[in-house]
């Protein structure tokens, strides 16, 4: 506290602070006086009191907070809270992890509070408990967690890790559960009751099943309907791109799944919706392509729709030098170098920022990416999605699709529980839920015959090639993604970033081909270091690989 | 002498106080101790260990394979360390220099200024109270404005470096800024007596005095650089065409994204050390202290 005192050696008033019982000046002589505070000093000591026993009940109270709420001692609380309020107490705690958060976005919020809601009301026994880990923090908590005996019941696993985690042994094989409850049904969770292209990454090659889909993902073409409208009205070509009403008109809403033929007609397609200043730069991009980071992600598709695969089924050899690759590469290196449809490239470059800034016509996104940009935007959806049109070697439109799924961790002691879980969530009613609250579409056959799918597709029309692209696609890399993408993306930037001295035959490599083969090499590596490692895992429980 | 023996024969008469005189200190530094010893010489001892192993964290087992980890990181046709360590040797060394050329200045700028001198050290201070993902997130933005030097394979790791100054100029200015006034002001005013001009009293006084800070400054720069991660996994993921890949990173990647490559991070990890201790202990060498005035 502050007073006013005065010095009888100094004789001028001084500001200091004093506490407020003291009789004496700072130099422990008497004279120094509260000027005008004397009659003050009983109420002083009396308020310091109060505020000494306001800061104890502060600290009490966040103390009893803490130990309330923390995670220790929160399940014993709650539960003896509950018995005194004479509610009832669920003996089954179910912990259920995830990579969606409700802190990175509400509405991941409310699709959990509603699951957990209308499971628990079901299921008067289970407390369901969720734990959100960040998804680049998922492996090492997983691990940490299995290692200190306290893992989660269920979790959401990526197909960047299940098989690797399907085979360390963290994850319970589930065909006995399967086949406990065939048939089919709004619950059934057979593979009859998913789209093929849902029920890849979640088995093994001898039919071991360790998770069920949950969604569908793929990549795609993203096209913005606006700038492709604007184009068709004076371009027969882009204009063919819409689906016709049955009335004849053009649906400027609907894109065409199959309005691209093939990868000359996209290239045709692309330079006629680029634009160029006085100054020869782009001004507005036919489709964006990226060097820096991602080269695996933008690679693959256009490898998957000229027929090529990036690795063999069994995670053994990778496939992607191969010529369908070369022509994949090629094309993309020439669409960017010779056909300069895209802006130059930059690290800071943001595909999604130009397209809903209308600086880009089209760029690679995935079926996921309407319900982002939706919200990101406030609302604007003009957006059409195509799977990647057909290469000189491929049959159809395709892609790479990938499932990720709800698993049972192996120490799972909940088994009962975790399944019911797992059947409400990956049941349609869970694949609905998801739809109403995050935009997702189902990987379930069943879901697309729901009116809640329909109206979907009427509300945003973005959605209606959404299906067919998750059928068209062939299975995402799944061996060791990252240590994969850490040998080869680097040599596919190399192969973006300095095509003309390699098409010179320069360096630093003699050809797209050659560097591809040493690419391909490095991942080798990493394949036939992740076979050892799987027969060690498969050696330590006594199996041998199938 | 006397007195310390006076001292013993007392305590040695009362056995309670010589314990308790005995046992004292240890007892004060014991939590830190107990904490140094857990989380740092524990862990060294274990990482030790498992670099000679095949070690899968998750399962908790480990092979003994002796040195192939070692000979692994150095000669395997896909490892990444030599090319790493030449990287982040390399950031050291523009590090150093950055340090050199832009935190002694600054502390011989502040040094001079009477009024607004701790305004100026608070200023200069706030980026290493920053944290470095901030930071990183802030530059990955402001070096695409700035000549995309992230986009270069030739500029990328100067860009980091330039990061990695501006994080840490302030912090060393105000280790130079404290060595800086440890130096006597008679020196100076005996100097200028002598007709010293500016550049000699640096080059005759204050260079040599602040050798101790100076080389505290750099073995701490080096040991810190050597240790660079975040900008680069927030930044450049270790390219463009892995002109970035710093041996932190590489050590990550093989740690924590590479099925039972443990073993193998954490030999890379030894190797890192051994490189750093090799430095650290050059540098101790050439700029050993002596005493220059009385």
């Amino acid at each position: 506290m502050i007073y006013w005192t005065v010095d009888p050696r100094k004789g001028y008033g001084t500001k200091v602070i004093q506490r407020a019982s003291l009789k004496k000046d700072s130099h422990g002589e008497p004279g120094a006086r509260f000027c005008g505070l004397e009659k003050m000093g009983n109420d002083v000591k009396g308020s310091k009191k109060m505020v000494m026993v306001g800061w104890a009940m502060g600290c009490s109270l966040l103390f009893l907070t803490v130990v309330f709420r923390a995670g220790m001692t929160r399940d014993g609380m709650d539960k003896a809270l509950s018995r005194v309020a004479g509610r009832q107490v669920r003996p089954i705690e179910l912990r259920v992890w995830d990579w969606w958060s409700p802190a990175g976005n509400e509405e991941y919020g409310a699709y959990f509070e509603e699951v957990k809601a209308i499971f628990e009301e079901r299921n008067p026994d289970i407390d369901v408990v969720y734990q959100f880990v960040p998804f680049g923090h998922y492996v090492q908590k997983l691990s940490t967690a299995m290692v200190g005996q306290r893992p989660p019941d269920v979790f959401q696993s990526s197909v960047y890790w299940a098989e690797g985690f399907y085979h360390r042994g963290m994850l319970r094989p589930l065909n006995d559960l399967l086949e406990s409850q065939p048939g089919e049904g709004p619950t059934s969770l057979g593979e009859s009751s998913f789209m093929e292209s849902a029920w890849r990454h979640n088995h093994t090659g001898d039919g071991v099943v360790y998770g069920i889909p949950q969604i569908i993902d793929a990549n795609c073409l993203l096209w913005n309907l606006d700038i492709l409208e604007e184009e068709a009205r004076k371009d027969e070509m882009i204009r063919d791109l819409f689906v016709r009403r049955e009335d004849g008109q053009i649906d400027f809403d609907r894109i065409r799944f199959d309005g691209i033929r093939d990868w000359d007609h996209f290239r045709e397609i692309v330079k006629r919706l680029t634009r160029f200043d006085e100054r020869g730069q782009v001004k507005r991009a036919g489709f964006i392509i990226q060097a820096y980071g991602g080269g695996g992600g933008l690679f693959s598709p256009w490898l998957a729709s000229n027929g090529g695969r990036y690795q063999d089924s069994e995670g053994r050899e990778a496939l992607f030098h191969l010529t369908e690759g070369v022509q994949a590469m090629t094309f993309l290196v020439e669409l960017y170098w010779e056909d300069k449809v895209s802006f130059p490239f930059r690290r800071q470059l943001s595909g999604t920022e130009l397209f809903v800034e209308r600086k880009a016509a089209c760029i690679a996104g995935g079926t996921w990416s309407g319900k982002d940009i939706a919200r990101d935007t406030q609302g604007w959806t003009h957006m059409g999605k195509t799977a990647y049109p057909p290469g000189p070697m491929g049959k159809a439109p395709s892609t790479e699709t990938w499932g990720n799924m709800l698993v049972i961790s192996s120490s799972c002691l909940r088994v009962d529980a975790a399944w019911r879980y797992i059947q409400f969530v990956c049941g349609k009613e869970g694949n609905l839920l998801r739809s109403k609250h995050l935009g997702y579409n189902g990987p379930r056959l069943d879901f697309y015959e729901t009116p809640a799918w329909e109206k979907s597709k009427e509300d945003r029309p973005y959605l209606s090639n959404v299906k067919e692209i998750c059928l068209s696609g062939i299975k995402l890399r799944h061996t060791e993604i990252i240590a994969s993408d850490h040998q080869a993306n680097p040599i596919f930037e190399t192969i973006l970033l300095q095509y003309p001295d390699i098409r010179e035959k320069k360096q630093p490599y003699e050809s797209v081909r050659n560097a591809l083969e040493q690419a391909a090499g490095q991942v080798n590596l990493v394949y036939s270091r992740y076979n050892l490692q799987k027969d060690r895992w498969l050696a330590a429980r006594g199996e041998t690989r199938s | 002498m006397a007195g310390g023996q006076r001292r013993n024969k007392v305590l040695r008469k009362n056995g309670r106080s010589f314990l308790y005189a005995a046992w004292t200190p240890y007892l004060y530094i014991a939590p830190a101790l107990a904490l140094t010893v857990l989380f740092s010489l524990v862990s060294m001892a274990i990482s030790l260990y498992v670099s000679f192993h095949h070690y899968d964290a998750f399962a908790g087992k480990s092979e003994l394979i002796g040195l192939d980890n070692y000979r692994r990181a150095l000669f395997s046709q896909d490892s990444y360390f030599p090319l790493a360590l030449k990287n982040t040797t390399l950031y050291v060394f523009l590090s150093v220099a950055g340090v050199l050329t832009l935190s002694l200045p600054l502390a011989l700028l502040c040094n001079q200024i009477r009024k607004g001198q701790s305004l100026f050290r608070t200023l200069y201070f706030l980026p290493s109270i920053t944290p470095g993902v901030v930071v990183a997130l802030v530059f990955f933005h402001l070096f695409g404005v700035w000549g995309q030097l992230l986009d270069h394979r030739s500029t990328a790791l100067v860009a980091l470096v330039i990061l990695g100054l501006w994080s840490g100029a302030g912090y060393n200015m105000v280790l130079f800024l404290a060595g800086l006034n440890e130096i006597p002001g008679h020196y100076y005013d005996a100097a200028k007596v002598d007709g010293a001009n500016e550049v000699q009293q640096f080059r005759h006084i204050t260079f040599p005095l602040l050798r101790n800070t100076l080389v505290f400054v750099t073995v701490m720069t080096v040991i810190g650089a050597y240790q660079v991660f975040t900008s680069v996994y927030i930044m450049s993921q270790g390219g463009p065409e892995r002109s970035t890949e710093v041996v932190a990173y590489t050590i990550f990647i093989n740690a924590f994204a590479v099925a039972g490559q443990m073993g193998y991070a954490s030999a890379l990890a030894w190797l890192l050390f051994l490189a750093v201790l090799v430095f650290v202990i050059v540098q101790m060498k050439v700029f050993r202290s002596r005493k220059l005035y009385d």
